[in-house]
């Protein structure tokens, strides 16, 4: 795979080999906290530590649903951005500003991999597993290449 | 306890500033935390990496100390970066 920056600042990530291209393409769904009640609370934390208290009611009332249509949006432009790979191209660009988006849907994709799998903070700073047919070691190398792909966005933007 | 006294004491509650608080998580990656903290309370690259590791080290930090509507605000803002933060009375 090449990163290259175009004139506007934005990315081009070229000669996608199909193992990444896969794992580019699973973004949004890997994103979509739906069906886990863990995943859920991770991306919908209440605002206090103390259970009951009043400004929670609040904050699910009219913060989450806010954040569930940022977050939700997100994803959204990740997909739109992955369109031509779907369709079979190899490469994938990020306008400069959609890098936010980015790096919020594989914000989103590693912490809900990391609840459905119950991944430890050991698993976390080992080395990716190599891919296999075992769907937690796929879940885990997703874990390591978004965050990867992260690492270059977020050095890209500074 | 005579209504001047009580009256303070209340005061002095009601003026208390609330923290807001990051999580250590294992999942976000740290160059990740010291961006937001950059970006939500604009602190320099050196405030925002110190921050940033004390999350890592010591499990939390205060990030931001005062008001309790802002202090809501922000960790509004940072729950929308996905980071793990509460608000807390300040002791």
């Amino acid at each position: 795979m090449n990163i290259e920056r175009d004139e506007n600042g934005g990315f081009l990530f070229s000669d996608v080999e199909p193992p990444l291209a896969e794992l580019f393409l699973a973004i949004p769904s890997a994103a979509d906290p739906d069906g886990n009640a863990a995943a859920q609370r991770r991306l919908f934390p209440d605002p206090v530590a103390e259970k009951g208290a009043a400004v929670v009611e609040d904050w699910e009332q009219w913060v989450k649903p806010v954040l569930r249509e940022a977050f939700e949006n997100a994803s959204t432009t990740v997909e739109a951005d992955l369109t031509p790979m779907a369709a079979g191209e190899d490469a994938v660009t990020i306008p400069l500003e959609h890098v936010d988006a980015w790096l919020n849907a594989l914000n989103q994709a590693r912490l809900v991999l990391a609840e459905r799998f119950e991944v430890t903070e050991e698993e976390m700073n080992r080395p990716a597993p190599f891919p296999s047919q075992n769907e937690r070691h796929t879940a885990l190398t997703q874990i390591h290449v978004y965050g990867l792909l992260q690492e270059c966005l977020i050095q890209g933007v500074e | 306890m005579n209504e001047t006294q009580t009256e303070t004491k209340e005061k002095t509650a009601l003026d208390l500033p609330w923290n807001v608080v990051v999580h250590n998580d294992p999942v976000n990656l740290m160059s990740y935390v010291a961006l937001v903290f950059r970006r939500v309370f604009e602190f320099s690259k050196e405030k925002s990496e110190q921050h940033m590791m004390e999350v890592h080290q010591k499990g939390r930090s205060v990030v931001w100390s005062g008001g309790r509507e802002r202090a809501e605000l922000y960790v509004q803002q940072l729950h929308g970066y996905l980071l793990l933060a509460t608000l807390e009375r300040s002791a």
